[in-house]
């Protein structure tokens, strides 16, 4: 009996140990299923140098296609026809970003929880019940009714999948070894979701919640005071004084009546600087070559793999460069033969909450106009790993999806959502934004470009537009309701029509400028316009100091070459330094300052106000301002149990300059009235001694790039697959906008003329593997401020091409 | 001969199997032709030691180590052959083990089959 049991505890071991470290637990991977050479993450190692003649064939294709990947591994397509030319790309873009594409579009359809396990339940219900799913759906009925389209997203998908089908378990990114589940086959409403994805980070941010608690907590009168719909400062897109030669609709007139608000217990926050980007185009007036150049940089949260993807695409029609989003067929921003064109968001306000009157608690019915109306549900239902299926009942109105009746606890991005409020949402739309791309990637003039531009909804975007033509344009682009001024700067009442969008902006009317006077066009997020335009598309954009800043450079530039334009790519020069920084010093009584604060005090007084990586000032302005601004509001706007937010740097500029005896600067928790000067002084000091218990003495170690920490992580921050801290200057309200982790995500510049020459250059590189050559190989140059020649091959076998490699697929 | 065994099998069956197969080539070859304990455990040790480090060097020397480098900060180990150590000790001991206890189990069923007997 005892060797019985001997017996099945030999067999026993051996078997507990297979399960044991072939099964993940909490975070670890599978052990020995990762760890192992044969199939582990060891086989994901690639060889560092390419073989230069290497060859890969397969099928799948109308035509032959053929790939070359020049030196930093940038696939060059030439197909025979559309088709084959977005099945290709598919294929390539699958090859490099696989992972990366299939954990975004999960992230999207709020699908984590199917690899992760039960934290990242709350995200996924929040995903789906913003409606993520329903838009990309809604989405992807507009994409599949254009022929083209059509092709576009079945092709592409097919190529996707053609590649997912030739991998072996061995094969798969090292992610996947690491999370421990499986690619799974594409489908058209990935690339839905991935333009989705793009809208919640670009077009989600919302206001209306704290907005709607301030009114009610210090009435019309403070709140128009301290938020109001034009900025103190300001220098729109479009240049101001730019005649509208079209005839207005007429603008729905604002129903009187104001909704009562709800509260909830959260806290309010600091409302970070939008997420910004640059673009702008010169004419050949103001460059050597007499050419227009045109320059893009979209600011984004970094990551590895990178945002982007570098491709181009040559087939009858087409011959375009640039980068693409992986999963999305086309080329978001690039340059063809005749026409560049770049993006940055416009901040629109195309979301909206109604507050709804239900008639029960069973959410079956409320009140519209006076009588019932009927809701509609979607049930949700998330796969969870390691636990049983949740299913979740979202409520719809005819506005959108009723986001929460109750809200998760710890779930940051939920804290600007008003419970028992619907959404309407521009990205719930059926649209086509594919159709943009594949009309830009075409474009040969201005004409091509103004009707490219017709296709579009969201998120809405600055494209700017240079041709060899000589023509430049830029245009605020995107579906626009038809609003009454300041519709939906307050959470409107969701039972009264007169409520509701009542219609849209024609595309025609958007605001738009072809080759103005002062011979440039440029955005950086701000205004889109100057009052006298006739329709309402938001009452408050990103602070105008980025634009300012390219506005100031490029009036004055003469003689402009591409070298020219990327310096300034990388300026740090801060114009909110120079607006407040004289006055601010101004205040400092330098008699009551310690020695530390003395010496950066003296330092601050000699700064150039650039925030380059080893300024110590810019440290302390940095840290001063923000601490400054915070003493002035927060007393005021914290409220337990109400959320709101601060008023805008702009706002708060116009305080310190013009109207320093403004109640706002006295702290009410204390006895005493503190005025302006106090708060500099005190916040100044506050700089100076955080700054010193963090890193010392003054001296290097308080340099700005050393405080600021700037890297670019893994997007599922991994550790050791993240960038190394790069020491580089760049600030958010500078041209080279960049912060810890968010910044210039792409930079390109193009000259124009007989052919075109681009150059640009992203934080990262063409592959998603960590373990490949090509995964981080341009993050120096881009550091550096520095581009790369983007090379338009004319054809496969093209000469002055650095190919490395070359991919064959045959019909 | 056990050590022999476990390599070449090893080595071809991983090409297309999993890992584990390691764990059942080791339990059956001791089980077999195991001659002591002592040889059971230590000849599929040394075999997968050796296997695994070979096979891992292969992968990762053409690499320059980039990835290993990564895996070892991402497990917040200092140098990349620290990962090359765990996964090969790792996997040596399992097969180690496993063919110990196919040692072992041959011996309970043998003396299980005599006291039948």
């Amino acid at each position: 009996m005892r060797k019985k049991i001997k017996a099945l505890v030999c067999l026993f071991v051996p078997l507990l140990l297979i399960f044991a470290l072939n099964t993940k637990f909490g975070n670890l991977p599978p052990l020995l299923k990762f760890l192992n050479p044969f199939t582990g993450f060891w086989q994901n190692a690639e060889h560092t140098i390419i073989n230069t003649s290497s060859q890969l064939v397969l099928k799948g294709t109308f035509k032959n296609v053929e790939v070359a990947f020049d030196d930093r591994m940038i696939p060059h397509i030439f197909a025979e026809n559309d088709h084959d030319v977005y099945f290709a790309q598919g294929y390539v873009t699958a090859m490099h970003r696989l992972w990366q594409m299939d954990f975004q579009t999960r992230y999207a359809a709020g699908r984590l929880s199917e690899v992760v396990g039960k934290k990242a339940l709350e995200l996924d219900r929040y995903q789906r019940r913003m409606g993520m799913v329903y838009g990309a759906e809604n989405s992807l009925q507009g994409m599949m009714a254009d022929p083209k389209s059509r092709e576009m997203i079945n092709a592409y998908t097919d190529g996707i999948n053609s590649y997912i089908h030739s991998l072996s378990k061995s094969q798969y990114p090292v992610e996947y070894k690491l999370l421990d589940f499986s690619p799974e086959d594409w489908t058209p409403l990935k690339c839905a979701l991935l333009l989705k994805q793009m809208s919640a980070v670009l077009a989600m941010g919302s206001t209306e919640f704290y907005m709607t608690n301030i009114l009610n907590k210090f009435g019309p009168e403070i709140t128009a005071n301290l938020f109001p719909d034009y900025p103190f400062r300001e220098d729109p897109i479009i240049p101001a004084g730019t005649k509208w030669n079209f005839k207005p609709l007429p603008v729905p007139l604002p129903p009187p009546a104001l909704t009562e608000p709800r509260s909830a217990d959260i806290k309010t926050k600091t409302l970070e600087d939008g997420i910004g980007s640059n673009n702008w185009a010169i004419s050949g007036a103001k460059t050597a070559s007499g050419y227009p150049i045109l320059a893009n940089d979209p600011h984004l949260n970094l990551t590895l793999p990178s945002i982007w993807y570098q491709i181009q695409l040559h087939a009858p029609g087409l011959n375009a460069y640039g980068v693409s989003l992986p999963g999305a067929p086309g080329i978001i921003i690039g340059f063809n033969d005749h026409v560049a064109w770049g993006v940055t968001n416009v901040a629109a306000d195309i979301l909206d909450y109604y507050q709804i009157s239900f008639k029960d608690q069973s959410h079956k019915e409320y009140k519209y106009d006076g009588k019932w109306k009927k809701t509609t549900t979607r049930m949700e239902t998330i796969k969870i790993r390691g636990a049983a299926d949740e299913t979740d009942t979202v409520v719809y109105t005819h506005h959108g999806p009723v986001v929460y009746f109750r809200k998760p606890e710890h779930l940051s991005m939920a804290d600007n959502i008003p419970t028992g409020n619907a959404l309407r949402w521009i990205a719930h739309e059926r649209s086509n934004e594919l159709m943009t791309f594949y009309g830009l990637n075409r474009a040969k003039n201005y004409s091509d470009y103004r009707r490219a531009l017709t296709h579009y909804t969201a998120p809405a975007q600055n494209f700017v537009f240079a041709s060899a033509d000589n023509d430049i344009a830029i245009t605020a682009n995107g579906k626009f309701p038809l609003k009454w001024k300041d519709q939906g700067k307050f959470i409107l009442d969701g039972s009264a029509s007169s409520n509701d969008w009542q219609g849209w902006i024609p595309a025609d009317q958007n605001p738009t400028v072809k080759n103005p006077p002062r011979n440039f066009v440029s955005s950086a997020n701000q205004s889109s316009t100057d009052q006298t335009y006739p329709y309402y598309i938001n009452w408050e954009f990103s602070s105008y100091e980025r634009g300012k800043r390219i506005n100031d450079k490029l009036g004055t530039m003469k003689n402009a070459t591409v070298d020219t334009i990327r310096v300034m790519q990388s300026d740090s020069y801060s114009i909110l330094a120079q607006n407040i920084l004289p006055t601010l010093l101004a205040k400092i009584d330098s008699v009551n300052l310690n020695a530390t604060q003395k010496e950066a005090y003296n330092i601050t007084r000699q700064w150039d106000k650039f925030f380059s990586a080893k300024t110590i000032a810019g440290s302390v302005f940095d840290l001063w301002t923000s601490r400054l601004f915070y003493a002035i509001w927060n007393d005021e706007f914290t409220i337990e149990g109400v959320p709101m937010r601060y008023p805008s740097k702009d706002r708060t500029v116009q305080l310190i300059l013009n109207e320093q005896g403004s109640r706002w600067f006295d702290n009410i928790n204390t006895p005493v009235k503190e005025n302006l000067n106090d708060l500099v002084m005190q916040s100044f000091q506050f700089a100076c001694d955080s700054l010193e218990r963090k890193y010392g003495p003054i001296g290097k170690r308080w340099g700005w790039a050393n405080v600021k920490k700037s890297h670019v992580p893994h997007l599922a921050n991994i550790p050791g697959f993240g960038s190394e801290t790069l020491l580089i200057g760049g600030a958010k309200s500078a041209i080279n906008a960049l912060s810890e982790a968010n910044g210039p995500s792409w930079r390109m510049v193009v000259e124009l003329g007989k052919t075109p020459s681009g150059h640009g250059v992203y934080p990262g590189g063409q592959s998603g593997n960590p373990g490949s050559p090509f995964y981080d190989n341009m993050i120096s140059t881009w550091a550096n401020g520095k581009l790369f020649d983007l090379y338009l091959m004319s054809a496969p076998n093209d000469k002055k091409a650095k190919v490395i490699s070359r991919l064959i697929i045959t019909k | 001969m056990v050590f022999l065994i476990i390599l070449i099998a090893s080595f071809l069956l991983q090409l297309v199997l999993p890992w584990w197969l390691i764990v059942i080539i080791a339990f059956i070859t001791c089980g077999l032709i195991g001659k002591t304990g002592k040889v059971s455990f230590w000849q599929p040790f040394l075999a997968i030691a050796l296997l695994w480090t070979a096979m891992a060097l292969f992968k990762s020397l053409p690499n320059q180590n980039l990835l290993a480098s990564r895996v070892a900060s991402m497990l917040g180990l200092q140098l990349w052959w620290w990962i090359l150590v765990i996964s090969s000790v790792l996997g040596a001991v399992v097969a180690g083990i496993s063919g110990y206890f196919g040692y072992q189990f041959r011996k309970a069923v043998i003396v299980v089959k005599k006291s039948n007997a």
